[in-house]
């Protein structure tokens, strides 16, 4: 064990139930009163396949899986031959015998065993779970109760199952990683859910998406959720008609979301510029995978931050802003909803599969959200793009006796297509108030995170590569300042001034090092290194270590 | 009628069959009124072309979006509030071309929406190209040797997608125009009006007035619609079918509005709790 985390990693094909034994693990650590994450690293296809499901766990607050696990079970042969260097020192690796020559590991028939039932190869997961009961020392009620939770479907015959695998690992297995309790059971979330549960807080009526990995399962989440809080959320034939229809839903006042990764959110950019011209508030999830087009669907990549920071053709306010955590996403998306109501513009939640689709243990004040509210028109003549100081122009909705007009074109304050020069430069400037008036706003929040140190040298990271940092540095005695901006548009340059003539290294999961030049471009800083993954894989806390204390001394 | 028309400098060319459309809607709008439709509750949407044009012209509330994606806006419209009546105004090129799919998925739902196809069978705005609605054999400037792909029908592809109301009228006819306008707002359900109106420097009117006709009677099923819209020429007017289905945000949320419905703050909150914690 890596100190004070236990980590537990599953792997087979896809249709074995990998994911949910991950899962359910998950749940067994979080019901001890322990902190989990945990990370699916799956492929692109419905059947076969490796797929694997790794959960570390620890008394603490803990922010990334572990590649080197205590406990590894394999389904089949290939997960075996992948994860037979992935095991910690000490650790376990279980094998299923009936699939392979023998290695140095545990072998146990879970293919023939599983034959004896009518759902023979979903209960490898059920197997995984029984393996993992013994070796952390819970008694067989304990594991038949938590199977019985967690898997509603077939409970007698999961049960006998459970049990027969239970004792065939017993002598090897039982007790060798007793886990000592934490203080409370915690909610398990992935980061798409903590985006649509605070949105739902900052106050959606409508959703829009299509569906497209890492961003499906909001689609997934808010379909499910709609009744029980009232909202409309539609699958949509393109992104297209997804950006487009979600203007619409905004134009009438219902506060309106969309999501999508980057081909998807390439078509939507029509529709990002057609917001910045009308002033419509509208939030746009874009959840980045490795690129450039198809790329590899599944996996992680942070780079689409330069397509996110230019968005559309044309000149107008776009906000980006990146949740560092699981919890942040929850605020920080009705944040961002409420500021894009505020200043009436486009916004980006941009995030990664990481975050998208990683599970944490979550401690949340669910009350401490922002909540969407725009300027509203307060009776006369009414223009919709009426010049202010600030360049914000009151809302009104219909149905009203008062005319609104949101144009595409360029317009005059009424709404109407204008071509006329001082025209043209009058609402060019009008919606050009806004970015100081918003700098002017986010002066007074946070808008990066800093955790000081008392090493010379500061980390810069962004978005859930910040959370593979805290947990590097975890390991080792370097203690640098680390600093995770969470608005990169506007970049809060007020907050970074101090760092200008020191050493920074930046850490960021994209080959040219696209955040590092926009810290030195707009915050005019010292860039020494940038540690770079480009796998698609997220960072190993372990192997991060080692990288940055290279870099720090 | 007069308090229709905003002052915005009207830009069509003079004869061009926008003009006819323009007063028709305005004539249907009071029309509508009498029966019972709120003015405040009719929300314009438009595309980018000449027939968008009529955005700037209404004295009514809506969004002009982009080239091809009035439909959808029409349907995010809707869709967050079905209080709303929304009328969604297109070119052949922008309905049928750039936003093809949308108006065909809008159909397809039975999104109750008006969508009113402005068919000049050409690319007036950008200077006469070929649109998908051409006859073969056009020579724009995109097309010097003449087009030579098949055109759409647009009445039949809205029968086999799903539209609920399917009409075709004529700019030169304003009584007709107003009356088709009036059922196809009035309907529930997706409805469609092709309006057949030159774009006078590249077609005549007379070239229109010599061809349309009028059915002879309103095809009582689905089939004979389809067989006439196939067969006959392009230029029969009339109401070729109607129809009612489930509309789309019924089967959405059924009677729920989520604009005037929204939950509170405190309940969403109250709902997440329950959520994480049970």
């Amino acid at each position: 064990m890596v100190h004070d985390v236990f980590t537990f990693l599953v792997g087979g094909k896809a249709g074995e139930g990998v994911k949910k034994a991950g899962s359910v693990a998950a749940h067994i650590f979080s019901s001890m009163g322990r902190y989990i994450f945990q990370m699916d690293d799956y492929m692109s296809l419905i059947r076969g396949g490796h797929n694997f499901s790794v959960v570390s766990t620890s008394p603490r607050w803990i922010t990334s899986q572990y590649m080197k696990a205590d406990l590894v079970v394999n389904f089949d042969k290939r997960s075996c031959d992948t994860h037979i260097n992935d095991i910690a020192n000490g650790g376990i690796i279980i094998f299923n015998s009936d699939e392979q020559e023998s290695v140095d590991g545990i072998g146990v028939p879970l293919s023939s065993e599983a034959e004896k039932y009518p759902m023979k190869k979903l209960m490898y997961g059920v197997g995984a779970v029984a393996i993992l009961s013994s070796t952390i020392g819970l008694s067989k009620d304990q594991m038949n109760q938590n199977i019985k939770n967690q898997y509603p479907r077939g409970i007698e015959d999961n049960i006998k199952f459970a049990d027969t695998i239970y004792d065939m690992v017993k002598f090897s297995c039982q007790n060798k990683y007793p886990l000592e309790r934490g203080e409370k059971e915690r909610p398990i979330i992935t980061g798409n859910d903590a985006i649509s549960l605070g949105a739902i807080a900052g106050g959606l009526d409508a959703y829009y998406g299509y569906p497209m990995t890492p961003a499906s399962s909001i689609l997934h989440f808010l379909a499910k959720q709609a009744k029980n809080f009232g909202l409309a959320v539609v699958h949509a034939e393109s992104e297209l008609a997804v950006i487009n229809m979600a203007i619409g839903s905004a134009f009438t006042g219902a506060r309106s979301m969309v999501g999508t990764s980057g081909g998807g959110f390439a078509l939507m950019t029509e529709g990002i510029s057609l917001a910045g011209i009308t002033e419509t508030p509208i939030l746009c999830v874009l959840s980045m995978r490795p690129g450039p087009a198809t790329g590899v669907p599944t996996y992680t990549e942070q780079a689409d931050l330069n397509f996110a920071l230019s968005a559309g053709h044309g000149d107008f306010l776009r906000i980006v802003a990146s949740p560092g955590t699981v919890e942040e996403a929850y605020y920080l998306t009705a944040e961002l909803l409420d500021l894009v109501w505020k200043f009436q513009t486009p916004g980006i939640l941009l995030t990664e599969k990481h975050l998208s689709e990683s599970s944490m243990t979550i401690n949340l004040n669910i009350n401490d959200t922002k909540w969407a509210e725009p300027k509203m028109h307060n009776g006369g003549s009414y223009k919709r793009y009426k010049d202010t100081e600030d360049g914000i122009s009151p809302m009104l909705f219909p149905p009203s006796k008062e005319i609104i007009k949101w144009n595409s074109y360029e317009h005059d304050e009424i709404g109407i297509t204008t071509e006329n020069a001082d025209m043209i430069v009058k609402m060019h400037n009008k919606r050009d108030k806004k970015l100081r008036k918003l700098i002017e706003h986010l002066k007074t929040q946070d808008t990066v995170n800093i955790i000081r140190g008392g090493h010379p040298t500061n980390i810069f990271t962004y978005g859930s590569t910040y959370m593979s940092v805290l947990e590097a540095l975890k390991h080792g005695d370097s203690n640098p300042t680390i600093v995770q901006p969470i608005y990169l548009s506007p970049l809060p340059i007020w907050e970074l001034k101090e760092f200008k003539n020191q050493d920074n290294v930046v850490i960021e999961q994209s080959i040219t090092g696209q955040f590092a030049s926009l810290l030195s471009e707009k915050a005019g800083l010292n860039i020494r290194s940038v540690i770079k993954r480009y796998d698609g894989r997220p960072f190993d806390p372990i192997e991060l270590s080692i990288k940055i204390k290279e870099e720090l001394e | 009628m007069e308090n229709l028309k905003t002052n915005a400098e009207i830009t069509w060319c003079p004869g061009c069959g926008n003009f006819g459309i323009f007063t028709a809607l305005r004539n249907a709008i009071p029309k509508l009124e009498s029966k019972g439709i709120n003015r405040k509750d009719i929300v314009i949407t438009a595309g980018i072309g000449c027939h968008a044009k009529i955005f700037d012209y209404l004295n009514l509330s809506g969004l002009y979006g982009l080239h091809g994606r009035n439909s959808s806006n029409a349907e995010g419209i809707k869709i967050a509030n079905p209080n709303l009546k929304v009328i969604t105004f297109s070119g052949d090129g922008n309905g049928l071309g750039e936003g093809l799919a949308h108006t065909l998925f809008a159909a397809k739902r039975n999104q109750d929406i008006t969508m009113i196809l402005h068919n000049n069978s050409v690319y007036a705005l950008t200077t006469g190209q070929y649109s998908p609605l051409t006859e073969k054999g056009w020579k724009g400037p995109s097309t010097p040797g003449g087009s030579f792909e098949t055109p759409f029908n647009a009445i039949s592809l809205m029968l086999e997608v799903g539209a609920t109301f399917v009409a075709r009228s004529f700019a030169g006819d304003i009584s007709h125009l107003t009356e088709i306008f009036v059922q196809a707002i009035e309907h529930k359900g997706f409805s469609f009006v092709e309006v057949l109106q030159p774009a006078v420097p590249y077609h005549s009117w007379s070239e229109y007035r010599e061809k349309v006709e009028f059915l002879e009677k309103e095809p009582e099923t689905y089939e004979e619609a389809v067989k006439i819209a196939k067969n006959r020429h392009k230029y029969i007017l009339g109401v070729f079918y109607k129809n009612e289905r489930p509309v789309y945000h019924k089967g959405l949320y059924g009677d729920h509005n989520p604009l005037t419905n929204r939950l509170s703050q405190s309940d969403r909150i109250k709902k997440i709790k329950s959520f994480l914690f049970g």
